[in-house]
């Protein structure tokens, strides 16, 4: 009580700090983008993004995210099932794992998939012979940004799971349901919402990857850029108009998401309110 | 081979979690159609049994047999039961109507059947007209019993229930216990239910098996257990039991050997007023009043008898005690614990009078 009456300056000096550190930390460099982007006019701006390289490059960056984003919905919803439905041994063990992604630098997860994959592995005779090259290619590209987005979509289920027991999954099955009625009717519609929000998260963390992909990737361009590494090509080449061009795509891309994800985060309370 | 005798039965099941043993050679015996509680305190292996049952636990060894048939290897799914789980387990999204006919869907029920079906179980339990509710907006009676249509929908041969009560309040649970006892009765299904309170077990069920530590205690009608108790534990479990250890104080009990406990029950026992009966007052004892508590229909006194504080029940319309009053004290039996074994004892004086007269 006494704090809150007393704290009318206090109030107003923290909301001033967040407002003028969000102006610096991220209104400024925006508008940074948006004006450098725009500095050579419309037609440049239009021209750099129509760019064919640019264009392929963001292309790639969707490729990678689609394939991002199927394998880990997958990989997630499997992984939270069955470290919330299940008890055995090692679960601990897997549930720590699966936050390495977290944990490590990119620049090592993309290090590791060259050692695994690269010209000193085993593997690569076996891969070379079926004509499979992963390192400075498209699959490794999408292999280090499957890596570095996997705990999004389980991190999510998890604790939706583990909150809702195993109780209506039992009842089910004893009526005669199989798994995947179960699975459908039952387990869905509880972690819709955390999935749907989960595949957000997965989505704008993999088109923003850096680190692991730029390892990965070669830099050819036109063939293994991604959009963050085409930016930082252009960027490099002093060429400011068509990195903060490219930049602005990215940018639009993450307002989408952000949307999104509000959205998603309101629709999710609303259908909560009704069933608990 | 299909022996009425023993619908459900269970052969010398173990049951381990990891190290610990939660079923210790389980031996129980359920005829068709009985209501049958599971009674015992909190962690003695109630719902394990339940689980194992339904197929939802596997047995460590031993045999579970339902209708002559060994089921340890058939799926909970194909062995005919309807399941009322604790806390109900009701589908949150769905509602109440696809509730109920989750069951006959999975079966492939057509849907005209299923409608008549569901229509027929919500009248059964009173819930007309909350079809299209979800469970969140169900009070807790009306969820329990929705669990309960939900659980009969596909016509199952056994009802099993965990604590089909305990998440209702006190008033609820009363008008429920009658109305789930009525609803099996009058569909006549053999049913268990799991439950940890003795009032319940004793006004609901047929039979009652009690566990303990694992283990079943005993098996029989209310009536049963009640009157001979087989156990040590059983006889402080079921009913209100005061343990007496100088019992051989009283009069007109033998002395028992020197671990002996005695157990009193208020009905054993009777208060009176000085002078008040002619018959008793030669055998009675004297106790001082200690306490009174009112217990709506009758009072609860309890009265200090050489050094025991004991309770009996006394009507409204006996004549007022006070405490601090000395009152005279008849006690009729008694239960004597001796290690393992429990006897009844009768007060010699009733023998000796039954004699003369
Ligand atoms: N999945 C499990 N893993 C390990 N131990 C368990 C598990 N389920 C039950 N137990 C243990 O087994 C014992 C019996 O449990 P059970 O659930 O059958 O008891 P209960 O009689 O139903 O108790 P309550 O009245 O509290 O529900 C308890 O000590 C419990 O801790
Ligand atoms: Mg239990």
């Amino acid at each position: 009580m006494e704090l809150r009456k007393n704290s009318g300056p206090l109030k107003w000096v923290l909301i001033i700090l967040v407002v003028i550190f969000l102006a610096v930390f991220l209104l400024l460099p925006l508008f940074y983008i948006v004006i450098t982007a725009l500095r050579d006019g419309i037609g440049g701006y239009i021209a750099s993004i129509t760019d064919p390289y640019a264009i392929k490059a963001a292309l790639l960056t969707i490729r990678a995210t689609i394939w991002a984003v199927v394998v880990n919905t997958i990989f997630g919803i499997a992984a939270a099932w069955c470290l919330t439905k299940f008890a055995f041994k090692g679960k601990k063990v897997i549930s720590t794992f699966i936050d390495l992604p977290v944990t490590v630098s990119p620049i090592i997860a993309g290090l590791i998939y060259v050692l695994t994959f690269g010209r000193q592995s085993f593997l690569y005779p076996i891969l070379d012979g079926w004509g499979i090259q992963i390192i400075f290619a498209v699959p490794g590209i999408v292999l280090a940004t499957i890596f570095v987005t996997f705990p999004f979509i389980s991190r999510e289920l998890i604790p939706v799971l583990t909150a809702q027991g195993t109780d209506e999954e039992e009842a089910a099955a004893l009526m005669g349901a199989g798994t995947f009625t179960i699975f459908r009717k039952v387990t869905l519609p509880h972690i819709k919402w955390a999935l749907l929000y989960g595949i957000v998260l997965c989505t704008a963390r993999a088109m923003g990857e850096f680190g692991a992909v730029s390892v990965l990737s070669g830099h050819l361009r036109g063939k293994t850029n991604t959009l963050p590494l085409y930016i930082e090509l252009l960027y490099q080449g002093y060429d400011f108009t068509g990195a903060f061009a490219a930049s602005s795509i990215l940018v639009i891309l993450a307002i989408i998401v952000l949307a999104l994800r509000v959205w998603l985060e309101r629709r999710g309370n609303k259908e909560a309110e009704i069933h608990y | 081979m299909s022996d009425n005798a023993n619908y459900v039965e269970l052969r010398g099941i173990n049951k381990h979690y990891g190290s610990f043993q939660a079923s210790k050679d389980i031996n129980i015996q359920i005829p068709k159609g009985r209501l049958v509680a599971l009674l015992g305190p909190s962690g003695s292996g109630k719902t394990t049994i339940l689980r194992m049952i339904a197929g939802l636990e596997h047995p460590d060894s031993g045999e579970i047999l339902i209708d002559g048939k060994v089921v340890n290897n058939i799926p909970g799914s194909e062995r005919g039961i309807g399941f009322v789980f604790q806390s109900y387990a009701l589908f949150r999204y769905m509602t109440v109507y696809d509730n109920i006919a989750f069951g006959l869907r999975v079966k492939k029920t057509p849907e005209n059947e299923i409608k008549e079906r569901v229509a027929e179980l919500l009248k059964l339990i009173n819930c007309e007209g909350l079809e299209k509710r979800y469970p969140s907006q169900l009070s807790g009676g009306q969820r329990q019993r929705v669990a309960f249509a939900r659980a009969l929908a596909p016509n199952p041969q056994i009802l099993l229930l965990d604590e089909p009560f305990a998440a209702i309040d006190a008033k609820v649970r009363l008008e429920l216990r009658t109305w789930l006892r009525e609803m099996i009765t009058q569909i006549g299904i053999t049913s268990i239910f799991v439950t940890h309170d003795q009032d319940e077990a004793i006004e609901v069920a047929d039979d009652i098996i009690v566990t303990n530590q694992g283990r079943v205690e005993q098996a029989g009608t209310p009536q049963e257990l009640y009157a001979n108790p087989a156990t040590p534990f059983v006889v402080q479990f079921i009913g209100n039991s005061i343990p007496v250890k100088n019992y051989d104080q009283f009069q007109y009990f033998a002395r028992g050997g020197p671990d002996t406990v005695a157990i009193l029950r208020p009905e054993f026992i009777s208060i009176f007023k000085k002078g008040e009966s002619v018959q008793f007052s030669r055998s009675a004892e004297e106790g001082v009043v200690e306490d009174i508590i009112f217990r709506g229909s009758n009072l609860e006194i309890r009265v200090r008898l050489h050094d025991n504080l004991i309770s009996a029940i006394r009507s409204i319309n006996d004549p007022f005690v006070e405490v601090g009053e000395v009152v005279d004290v008849f006690i009729y039996r008694l239960f004597v614990v001796d290690g393992d074994r429990v006897t009844m004892e009768y007060n010699q004086s009733l023998k000796r009078e039954s004699v003369v007269i």
